[in-house]
């Protein structure tokens, strides 16, 4: 019996969490709370904080400023293995003087685990993961998508109340990238234990995560469920980092209810005067007949099919740069002239620092 | 037809420059490999061969009398005892020693650890040989002169180990003792289970180094040792040259005989010996 | 990196739930703990390194301001020792034979090990038996290859006069006062030269082939490619093994011990070998031997600092 047993309070409870390296700070002040079950994803570029901040979680390094409570306790001063968590590194770090089975044992070994149960945990694990084949193996031998599972399996079959994973999946190539994160979603509903996941692939972060906390610089620029991310994002970063191709964004002002800028379209009345930055998305921006109302004149300098849908880069009169996305069918020609319309109801404005200005739709 | 002709004189000429790379080296190997030849001879001949003229090439019948000589009236098998003893103590402790410091420096951030490596290189160089005045009178004001504890300490003080041990540390990813660490390993269990055996040719390599560098040390014995029982081979060899009277014979049955183990070491683990000449580059 | 614990509670918000001097308190723990295990894992080696490298370095500097012998009854008589140094005979001679001892092996080794290390990177087949071959002479304690030259450098028997006279000419005395310097630097070439030899190939076979390619698209001869490739990219390594092997080459004792016993007259005698005597020959002269160990020791301290310097810019100041 662990004391988590019986607790049911936040699962991960982050105060204030500061990183310093000598005069660089890499996290600043990072406040979360995180549910007992959930699936957390940390998303942002390279540099971010997002791993350093999942180090701090487990242990192996030490906070400049904060504290870190899991399981209701505070785990600042606890050793990595005191703390109940259980880790999936990038690149796997398995221990290569050691076969799949010993690999996936050796943390049960190691709190002194009658041997009997470790075999039965192991073997239970390997099944799950379909890795009863290669027991007996060393990691050298085994394929990509293989080591993956036993870095798995070796955290599974600890039973943590937390999974820590540092990009698990990058290493693997797009294909198997796919089917892993089924897996893991799969694994997380069945396991059903608290799950933090580092990433810089918002692919991964949107389908696999109940809540994404993204971040730039050491510092944390929204939480929120991934439709919250994708609708309202918190500033142009968010805007421009989730989505593909990202938001479309034009520097401009405020007069009278409309955008002057690049060009001159109509938005809401409520959007208060001054300099703004206004956001759409690219299937937001509508292809329309020219002459319609608040129609820009625009060419098609670019068109990228994909499969289903069809990119169009395309340049308005006033020189402003419009990505649209269109139905992959669409007949659109590189050079064509052609009208767009950005309907003020799907506007994003965000101010001169870029934050995002709440206006009320209904107004 | 022009393209294949040109082609077929190339491959001559690269034939050509290949033959000549193998004929001069074929000539260096020769000069630096006679003398070994040479020495194996002279120990296989008698006194009035070995002064004859023109020489024999080849010893037949040959005479072993120089190596029966060697071994029965001389303390060369002690000396070689005392020469493995010393050097495979000083081997194996200084492996444990060095790999443990090496780990330190690259692994742990406790005060001071820049400056210990700084000091440590900075003395990397400094040789045994220029300190035996303050040696000698420290271990002999130990009481240690004529142990094998003079022979065997002050080799251990070399920092060469600890600098290359660090640095084949510092090469093993970092995940993978933060793994271990979260797998509830204390930190010599993760030296010892985890840094140990990824390290082994590391090792391996270390081992070679101290071994064959200690086979050849001669400075320090020479000065610690003045009891024909603790002689180790280098320096009982300096001493039947210096007191025996000129034998030529037994002298070169003593080079062969010393040179058969190394010899025997360098073919079984060759590789090992040639990374040793790269131990030179990791110095920094 | 160390450091960062002490900055914990910059400013108290009061969100925090355990106290700020609780924080400080067991950050400190944590410290502590890191810095003993750091200092128990270092202790037996570095133990062992201050007691019989560190302190005999001080001792030397505190040996070289006295003068007397081994027996006792030393006194303090300032830098006398090293204001006397050039006027004795027997050291400033050890001086001047390491020196020339070092001028006359360390280019030969190092040429001869280039030229063979830029013939062994090239050929295609059978580089691992002249390997083998080459490097074999390293492993040869000193004392036992000064033996086999001792032989081979017999006036009457040995092979070199063998050769000689074969080629028609008269027998040279080898280790007379004429040649004995020079003949013991060779020895220290044919000891030395596979060495570095291996150590350039290593080098050679980590140069970037594109290089190359380019190089001989354009036409460059093979002498061009060495003259304005090979050597300037090998540059720092060609100047890291000059100071390391005349690091080695001060140190020369055992060969000169056995082959000519520091003769004849002092003619092969080095600075160790010097010490050695001082030490323990009738002579007594502690301080002196201590002095030019000292001298020593500098000069080495001095080329490490220079060869330091230079990786150091190499890596750009890291």
């Amino acid at each position: 019996m662990t004391p988590t047993d019986t607790y049911s309070g936040p699962a991960i409870e982050l105060i204030e969490v500061a990183k310093h390296y000598g005069k660089v700070t890499v996290l600043d002040r990072v406040d979360l709370t995180v549910a007992p079950g959930e699936f957390i994803a940390l998303l942002g570029p390279s540099g971010c904080g997002k791993s350093t901040l999942l180090k701090l979680i487990a242990g192996l390094d030490e906070l400049s400023h904060g504290e870190i409570h899991i399981a209701g306790r505070l785990a600042n001063y606890l050793k990595p293995a005191e703390r109940d968590v259980a880790m999936v590194f990038q690149n796997y770090a398995l221990y290569p003087h050691m076969t799949v089975r010993e690999n996936m044992g050796f943390p049960l070994k190691m709190s002194g685990i009658a041997r009997d149960i470790v075999t039965a945990k192991v073997d239970e694990a390997a099944s799950l993961l379909q890795l009863d084949a290669q027991l007996d193996r060393f990691p050298d031998e085994l394929s990509g998508g293989q080591r993956q599972r036993v870095a798995l399996g070796r955290a599974i079959v600890r039973e943590p109340y937390v999974f820590l994973m540092d990009e698990p999946l990058s290493n693997l190539d797009a294909l198997l990238r796919v089917e892993m994160r089924a897996e893991l979603v799969r694994l997380h509903k069945r396991v059903g234990r608290t799950t933090i996941y580092v990433t810089h692939d918002q692919v991964e972060a949107m389908t696999m995560a109940n809540r994404i906390v993204l971040m730039k610089g050491g510092v944390v620029q929204q939480v929120g469920t991934p439709a919250e991310i994708y609708a309202t994002p918190a500033n142009t970063f968010v805007a421009t980092f989730v989505g593909s191709p990202p938001m479309n964004l034009f520097k401009g002002r405020i007069e009278q209810a409309r955008f002057r800028g690049a060009f001159d379209t109509a938005v809401p009345a409520r959007v208060m005067p001054g300099d703004v930055t206004l956001g759409i998305r690219p299937e937001h921006v509508e292809i329309v007949e020219a002459g319609e109302k608040e129609a820009l004149a625009a060419t098609i300098d670019l068109v990228e099919r994909v499969g289903p849908d069809a990119y169009l880069r395309l340049t308005t009169q006033g020189r402003a740069t419009v990505t649209a996305r269109v139905d992959g069918a669409s007949r659109a020609k590189e050079g064509e002239r052609v009208a767009l319309r950005l309907p003020p109801a799907r506007l994003c404005f965000f101010d001169a620092a870029g934050n995002r200005m709440i206006v009320d739709k209904e107004g | 037809m022009t393209a294949e002709q040109h082609a077929r004189i190339r491959v001559r000429q690269r034939r050509r420059r290949e033959f000549g790379r193998h004929l001069v080296l074929g000539l260096v190997a020769f000069i630096l490999v006679a003398p070994f030849y040479y020495v194996l001879l002279a120990s296989l001949k008698d006194s009035t061969e070995i002064f004859s003229y023109p020489p024999k090439l080849l010893p037949i019948p040959p005479y072993f009398g120089n190596y029966r000589d060697l071994l029965w009236n001389t303390g060369f098998l002690r000396w070689m005892f005392n020469t493995f003893f010393v050097a495979t103590s000083v081997t194996v402790l200084k492996v444990f020693l060095d790999s443990m410091a090496g780990y330190a420096l690259a692994k742990i951030e406790f005060t001071g650890r820049r400056l210990v490596f700084l000091l440590m290189i900075i003395l990397l160089m400094v040789p045994i040989g220029a300190l035996i005045v303050p040696l000698w009178s420290m271990v002999s004001g130990l009481g240690l002169i004529n142990t094998y504890w003079a022979l065997i300490l002050p080799p251990l003080a070399n920092p060469l180990g600890a600098i290359l041990m660090r640095q084949f540390i510092l090469g093993l990813p970092r995940d993978l003792e933060n793994a271990a660490r979260l797998d509830g390993l204390s930190e010599f269990a993760i030296y010892w289970r985890i840094v140990l055996p990824l390290i082994k040719p590391g090792l391996v390599v270390l081992a070679v180094i101290i071994f064959t560098d200690q086979f050849m040390s001669f400075t320090w014995p020479l000065i610690a040792t003045t009891s024909d029982e603790l002689q180790v081979l280098t320096v009982g060899i300096a001493a039947m040259r210096a007191h025996g009277g000129a034998n030529y014979g037994l002298w070169s049955a003593s080079a062969v005989m010393s040179l058969v183990p190394i010899g025997v070491f360098f073919f079984v683990l060759q590789r090992q010996f040639l990374a040793r000449s790269l131990a030179g580059a990791l110095k920094q | 990196m160390g450091l960062d614990a002490r900055v914990m509670p910059a400013a108290p918000s009061g969100r925090l739930r355990l106290a700020p001097e609780e924080h400080r308190r067991l950050s400190r723990n944590r410290r502590l703990k890191r810095e003993v295990l750091g200092w128990a894992f270092l202790a037996p080696m570095f133990l062992c390194f201050v007691i019989f490298l560190v302190l005999p370095v001080l001792g030397t500097v505190w040996w070289s301001l006295r003068s007397g012998g081994l027996a006792g009854d030393t006194k303090f008589v300032g830098l006398k020792n090293f204001i006397d140094l050039p006027d004795i005979v027997g050291a400033s001679a050890a001086v001047t034979n390491t020196l020339v001892f070092a001028l006359i092996s360390v280019p030969l080794i190092l040429v001869g090990a280039l030229a063979i290390a830029l013939l062994l990177a090239r050929i295609e087949r059978g580089g691992s038996i002249y390997r083998f071959l080459i490097y074999f002479p390293v492993l040869v304690p000193g004392v036992v290859a000064a033996l086999i030259w001792l032989f081979m450098t017999n006036v009457d028997f040995g092979l070199f006069n063998g050769v000689v006279r074969g080629l028609g000419g008269k027998p040279v005395v080898w280790l007379g006062a004429d040649h004995a310097l020079t003949v013991l630097a060779i020895l220290d070439v044919w000891r030395n030269v596979g060495y570095w030899a291996l150590f350039f190939v290593a080098a050679i076979i980590g140069l970037p082939k594109e290089l190359y390619q380019a190089a001989e698209l354009d036409g460059a001869s093979a002498f061009a490619r060495l003259r304005y490739l090979t050597l300037p990219l090998m540059r720092r390594i060609i100047f890291f093994a000059v100071v390391v092997a005349t690091i080695w080459g001060l140190q020369v004792f055992d060969t000169a011990l056995v082959l000519t016993s520091g003769g004849p007259g002092t003619a092969t005698t080095t600075v160790i070998y010097r010490v050695w005597l001082y030490m323990f020959g009738a002579t007594n002269k502690i301080g002196v031997a201590s002095a030019i160990s000292l001298v020593l020791i500098v000069t080495i301290l001095l080329l490490t600092l220079v060869q330091m310097r230079l990786l150091r810019g190499r890596r750009g100041g890291d």
